[in-house]
């Protein structure tokens, strides 16, 4: 086996991967409680005396874990505000995005070998800011149909005009539920591409989300995105 | 020659204006006009949605008839399917419509046409203890005493009679006073109370119908219970594709039907009858002798010449009704066109309507000749080919948006013009008594049905207490507003008639309250086409329904109030209102209480008649009506 | 302006009791849903405020509204109608027609200007300047807007004056719309449901008579008294939601036990009314308790809502089925498409060593 010279970064604060790993189960729980609300399946229950009453436990679960993922959140924040590898947004304003994106793509599309290295690749930035625009529609519409329970209540009066924007109850549910197939769909492409990435290009993509360090062979384009970097040799 | 304008026509269900041209020496009417003046569009709303859903949709066409679009349109989306409804939702759909028939006429007749009988002024002269004798003598002159046979007895005596105490008269006579003292007349403002023809009742008949109308506004909400329980609520009620939702379980704790809502069922059913047959009929029947013998028999127009109905109560559940089986096995065969009944039964003509009559393309028609909306080319068409393209041509004199007169030369009205045989007819209670009664006399029924015969003695009691013959009392305003109360007590009998029936099929074990094998939409052909057909408390209702990929392609109805209350058409000539309103003598141009009369007798309902036509669901051209300029068109 | 009678007054001159009266109060508090500590409101407010002067008028509509208002059991729309409000105008139930009834419309606002309420029921036209809803040779726009205008308050009662109602449904052929923005400064109370509740309908005239307030609103101008709640929230088949016990088809075992309807397309879920807990016809019974999914009447667009049926709640799309049949799919595609797009890369994988492999090859060999 040849040695390849490696170069650490630390990207990934321990508050966003504790967060990070809060919103895999999270999601995962999410979405399959919420499929089971949407289309419940047919208890065997004889009479409801004797019932094991599981929608509303269904439903106390779905609650209880957005409000975990939710809290979450403060990690999230937590390691963005103290670190700078938890800060890699994409950046639509800058011209390189775009030519990066391009050329990730191609790679992607097997019209090119390679792509240049990244710590994190554009297309994959944009994604990820993505998935937070579609976690946040999860929350306000979930959020805006769970306090609806209550009008009156202060969050009620904030719910009130989530459900206005959305044009019904009804239409809140909807969006709520194609959203989620949005983030399954995500999952999907990003469990895939990050195997992808640490198996075939060697850039340790989901050991980062353990030890919060990237080991890369070339200089990442966007190094400066990084707070730590050292070189370390690796077998 | 004095042109005068009734809009908008109150205590009816919509928007209508009429116009009539009265000769003030004579008082005849020389030209009369009925207009529908709003227009709603559902038909085009009604194209791509579920047609399991349509139920729901049609039924806000109107909430007066509330129920009878629901069931004209799960009849019409079940025959297009070919969905045969279990027994017992047959039973339970029986049991809505005559509700309705029951619980629609007294609303009709106590609170929608009374105050063109009756003044709360006129009450005021009445002498209570006079009244109370009046009640006991109307009471024991005016009952009819038919009966479904061998109903089940469920109440021990007859819970709603009317009070026939002096004391009680008082009470209403002064609580009268204090209203009209009080100068606050509220509902009863600015009516023509000083018209002649609120002379021809003695006060103590308006203070017993008086009376009457306070205590039917407190009652009828009790008549429909059974839409509550069977459909969740009243009006618009719920129904299902393929029978009706409220399923049936006497072995479960939370059935939705069981013994304890059959019994409310059961209750109502009987609490109709008492009303009708003690307070309607008798009350009705002696106003309208005292109408007949002051010589008021005008008001008939068309009834006279041509009167159509399409059956009404399937007995059991049958196969389709495009394919006939609908008027196989119907309680009441009222389904057919009787002509000239006016010289008597052995000279009215009788036609059939069978199944091919409903699809054949040149038996019923639309025309649009005088309304506000125009086809492709001239003629009529039939509903499935219709067009739904608004021309709105704006008054004779006057804007768009502020109108003097209409135009009788050219469009003035919402409505179309439906035709059987290129000829317009009319449709109601009137009819149907009409219709049966010929059919009978003439023996085509065959044997009888019992509500049929019911209906023959019926209108021969109804002679006998007038002492006139059919012919001359049916067809006039009188006898429409007759013909009301008896298909009240008709609708009365048959309500109980199908409770004993869903009672003694519960009772064998059947509880299947929906056929729900063709639910799915994958289980349907690509293309089908239906009719649902129902006789309303206004009259004959058609439904026609288009079902394309799951989807309604096309929906149309022609519904009662349509055909009587249509424009004219060169041909066809004037509709059943036009010509009721020619036919009635008006005695003071400037209170044309006649006018408002007769067209209440036929219980108008424009909601349903202005928004219900055909339609391919074609864009609508974009109008614009200036009102210097006029009205034009523009298409998209 | 003459002196307007109060129902303590109206009760005098019928002789009425002050008990009687008391009791008749009490009534109303239980009514209205206030507590009887506020007994001393009610009969102050009952004996003080002269009887509200309330002129109905109707647009694009079906009269269910109406039909509606009679079927009211406590008060009794009789009672109601005749001696807690003064109802001038109203086409269902008014003798009067023609000339004098809207000569008596115009006498009645000028007359009681700023202190009457104007009940609307259907919806406004709105396209080509209101021509498809005429009444009196007017459009009823414009007697909309001017009614509004000398109004003390508006009351919209049902789907169609709240909200347009099933005129406005796709593709709205008349451009209806709900009164709201047509009522100037007026304040407006929206009062939907297709038809309202009948006690809901005169439960809101009695607050507005006794208190002389408008009833507390919600965000969308509705009563808090009877739109504070969703269905689901106080349906008595809750239990069998939470327990899952479902009908699944109509008619079937579920259905017959009166489970949960919610697989049937239930629309309490989303749904504000006092179906659940005033009922219709005092308790008598809902769509729900006697077995149908509710429709969701009393929201803003039922009519259309997203959703292609009432019987399903997630949409179907053609032959595609609903949102988790396609969601399904696009992931098992996608979970295809992962794996040929991982095979592509082990080959191009492979390809690129074995030209990186003879780019080093001939590096080391020169």
């Amino acid at each position: 086996m040849k040695e390849v010279k490696r170069k650490e970064f630390y990207v990934f604060s321990p508050f966003l991967r504790v967060f990070h790993w809060i919103m895999v189960v999270s999601i995962v729980v999410l979405f399959c409680t919420g499929v089971i609300i949407a289309t419940p399946l047919q208890s065997v229950n004889l009479e409801p005396t004797y019932s094991v009453t599981y929608m509303d436990l269904v439903r106390d679960i779905h609650f209880v874990v957005a409000f975990i993922f939710a809290a979450s959140f403060i990690l999230r924040v937590y390691g963005f505000v103290i670190n700078k590898g938890d800060r890699l947004f994409p950046h639509f304003w800058k011209g390189y995005f775009y030519r990066q994106t391009i050329e990730v793509a191609l790679h992607y599309m097997f019209l090119k070998y390679e792509h240049s290295s990244f710590l994190r690749n554009p297309l994959a930035r944009a994604s990820y800011a993505m998935l937070y625009v579609l976690v946040a529609v999860e929350f306000i519409t979930g959020f805006a149909m769970y306090f609806l329970a209550n009008p009156d209540s202060i969050w009620g009066g904030i719910s009130a005009w989530i459900i206005m924007v959305c044009g019904g109850e009804m239409m809140a549910h909807l969006i709520h539920h194609y959203v989620a197939w949005g983030i399954i769909l995500f999952a999907i492409g990003h469990l895939y591409m990050v195997i992808r990435a640490e198996f075939m290009e060697g850039e340790s993509e989901v050991s980062a989300m353990f030890s919060g360090y990237k080991f890369l062979i070339h200089n990442p384009k966007d190094a400066t995105d990084s707070d730590l970097s050292g070189e370390k040799h690796l077998i | 020659m004095k042109h005068v304008v009734v809009d908008p026509i109150t205590r009816i269900e919509g928007h209508l204006r009429v116009e009539v041209s009265v000769d003030e020496a004579s008082g005849k009417v020389t030209d009369a006009i009925s207009s529908g003046t709003a227009w709603r569009g559902l038909e085009i709303i009604m194209k791509d949605r579920d047609p399991r859903d349509a139920w729901a949709y049609i039924q806000r066409v109107c909430g007066v008839c509330t129920t009878a679009h629901a069931l004209a349109s799960v009849r019409a989306v079940e025959d297009a399917l070919g969905i045969s409804i279990p027994k017992n939702a047959n039973y339970v759909r029986n049991i809505m419509a005559a509700t309705l028939t029951v619980q629609d006429h007294i609303v009709h007749f106590y609170h929608l046409h009374a105050l063109d009988w009756v003044s709360p002024v006129e009450a005021l002269a009445a002498d209570p203890v006079a009244t109370a004798n009046l009640q006991n003598t109307v009471l024991a002159t005016y009952k009819l005493p038919f009966r479904a046979p061998e109903t089940s007895a469920t109440e021990a005596f007859e819970h709603d009679y009317p009070a026939a105490t002096p004391s009680y008269f008082a009470e209403i006579q002064a609580k009268v006073k204090a209203i009209v003292d009080s100068g606050k007349l509220g509902i009863f403002s600015a009516q023509w109370w000083d018209h002649p023809d609120f002379k021809i009742l003695p006060p103590e008949v308006h203070l017993m119908a008086v009376a009457h109308y306070l205590e039917m506004l407190d009652k009828q909400r009790e008549l429909v219970t059974p839409h509550v329980i069977f459909g969740g609520k009243n009006p618009h009620p719920h129904y299902v594709v393929g029978g009706m939702p409220c399923s049936v379980s006497l072995t479960d704790g939370n059935a939705p039907v069981n013994a304890a809502r059959l019994g409310v069922v059961d209750r109502a059913i009987n609490m109709g009858r008492s009303l009708i047959n003690n307070y309607y009929l008798p009350d009705l029947l002696a106003i309208g002798h005292l109408y007949v013998k002051a010589g008021k028999v005008d008001g008939g127009g068309l009834a006279g010449t041509r009167v159509l109905g399409v059956g009404a109560y399937p007995l059991e559940t049958y196969s389709a009704t495009s394919d006939g089986g609908f008027f196989k096995d119907l309680l009441v065969r009222c389904n057919g066109v009787v002509e000239n009944f006016k010289d008597g039964v052995a000279n009215a003509v009788y036609s059939e309507i069978s199944a091919e009559d409903l699809t054949s393309s040149d038996t019923l028609t639309e025309g649009v000749e005088h309304s506000w909306y125009s086809y492709p080319k001239d003629g009529d068409l039939h509903p499935w080919d219709g067009v739904t393209e608004p021309k709105f041509t704006g008054p004779k004199e006057g804007t768009g948006t502020e109108w003097k007169t209409l135009n009788e030369q050219g469009k003035y009205s919402w409505l179309k013009t439906p035709k059987w045989k290129g000829k317009v007819c009319e449709v109601g209670p009137l009819a149907r008594y009409i219709i049966v009664y010929t059919k009978a006399k003439k023996g085509i029924l065959g044997d009888l049905t019992w509500a049929e015969d019911m209906m023959v003695k019926q209108v021969e009691a109804v002679s006998q207490v007038l002492g006139v013959a059919p012919e001359v009392w049916l067809p006039t305003m009188v006898g429409r507003t007759a013909a009301r109360a008896l298909d009240g007590q008709l609708a009365a009998e048959i309500n109980k008639y199908y409770f004993d029936k869903l009672v003694a099929n519960l009772k064998s074990g059947d509880t299947t309250m929906a056929n729900m094998s063709k639910w799915d939409p994958e289980r349907w052909p690509a293309e089908c086409k239906g009719v649902g057909l129902y006789e309303a408390p206004r009259g004959a209702l058609q439904h026609w329904i288009c079902i394309k990929n799951g989807k309604t392609a096309n929906y149309q109805c022609v519904v009662p109030t349509t055909w009587n209350a249509c424009p004219r058409d060169s041909k066809a000539g004037q509709g059943a209102y036009e010509l009721a309103m020619m036919d009635t003598k008006v005695a003071v141009p400037d209170k044309p209480l006649e006018i408002a009369k007769v067209i209440r007798s036929f219980d108008p309902c424009m909601a349903c008649a202005t928004h219900m036509f055909n339609a391919k669901g074609e864009r609508l051209g974009v109008m614009t009506t200036d009102p210097y300029s006029g009205t034009r068109m523009d298409k998209e | 302006m003459e002196k307007r009678e109060s129902l303590w007054e109206k009760c005098l001159r019928k002789g009425i009791s002050r008990r009687t009266f008391i009791k008749g109060c009490t009534g109303l508090c239980a009514l209205m849903g206030v507590s009887v500590d506020r007994l001393a409101e009610v009969v102050e407010a009952a004996e003080a405020k002269p009887l509200p002067v309330v002129i109905w008028i109707h647009g694009h509509e079906c009269t269910g509204c109406d039909e509606s208002f009679i079927r009211s059991a406590a008060p009794l729309a009789s009672d109601l109608v005749l001696s807690q409000i003064d109802l001038e105008y109203d086409h269902l139930l008014s003798a009067a027609c023609g000339e004098p009834f809207e000569a008596h419309l115009k006498a009645t606002m000028a007359a009681n200007k700023g202190n009457y309420i104007l009940a609307v029921e259907g919806a406004t036209c709105t396209k080509d300047n209101g021509v498809y809803c005429m009444s009196g040779g007017h459009t009823f726009s414009s007697l909309l807007k001017e009614a509004a205008a000398g109004a003390m308050a508006v009351i919209a009662y049902g789907t169609c004056a709240a909200y347009g109602g099933i005129q406005a449904a796709k593709p709205n052929p008349t451009g209806s719309s709900g009164i709201g923005a047509f009522c100037g400064a007026t304040p407006v109370v929206n009062v939907p449901g297709c038809p309202p509740i009948p006690e809901v309908m005169t439960g809101v005239v009695m607050h507005v008579a006794l208190f002389g307030s408008l009833p507390p609103l919600d965000g969308e101008g509705r009563p808090k008294q009877f739109y504070g709640n969703r269905i689901h929230d106080t349906c008595y088949r809750r239990p069998f939601f939470d327990a899952a016990m479902f009908a699944d088809s109509y008619d079937d075992a579920g259905a017959k036990a009166g489970w949960c309807l919610y697989k049937l397309g239930c629309r309490g879920p989303e749904t504000y009314n006092s179906c659940g807990n005033i009922r219709w016809f005092e308790g008598l019974s809902y769509p729900i308790q006697s077995g149908a999914a509710c429709i969701g009447c009393a929201n803003a667009n039922f009519w259309d809502d997203g959703v292609g049926s009432f019987s399903e709640r997630l949409p179907k799309y053609g032959k595609l089925g609903n949102a988790d049949k396609i969601g399904t799919a696009v992931g098992a595609a996608a979970v295809v498409g992962v794996a040929a797009h991982a095979a592509a890369s082990v080959v191009q994988k492979g390809k690129r060593e074995a030209i990186e492999a003879a780019e080093s090859g001939k590096k080391e060999s020169r």
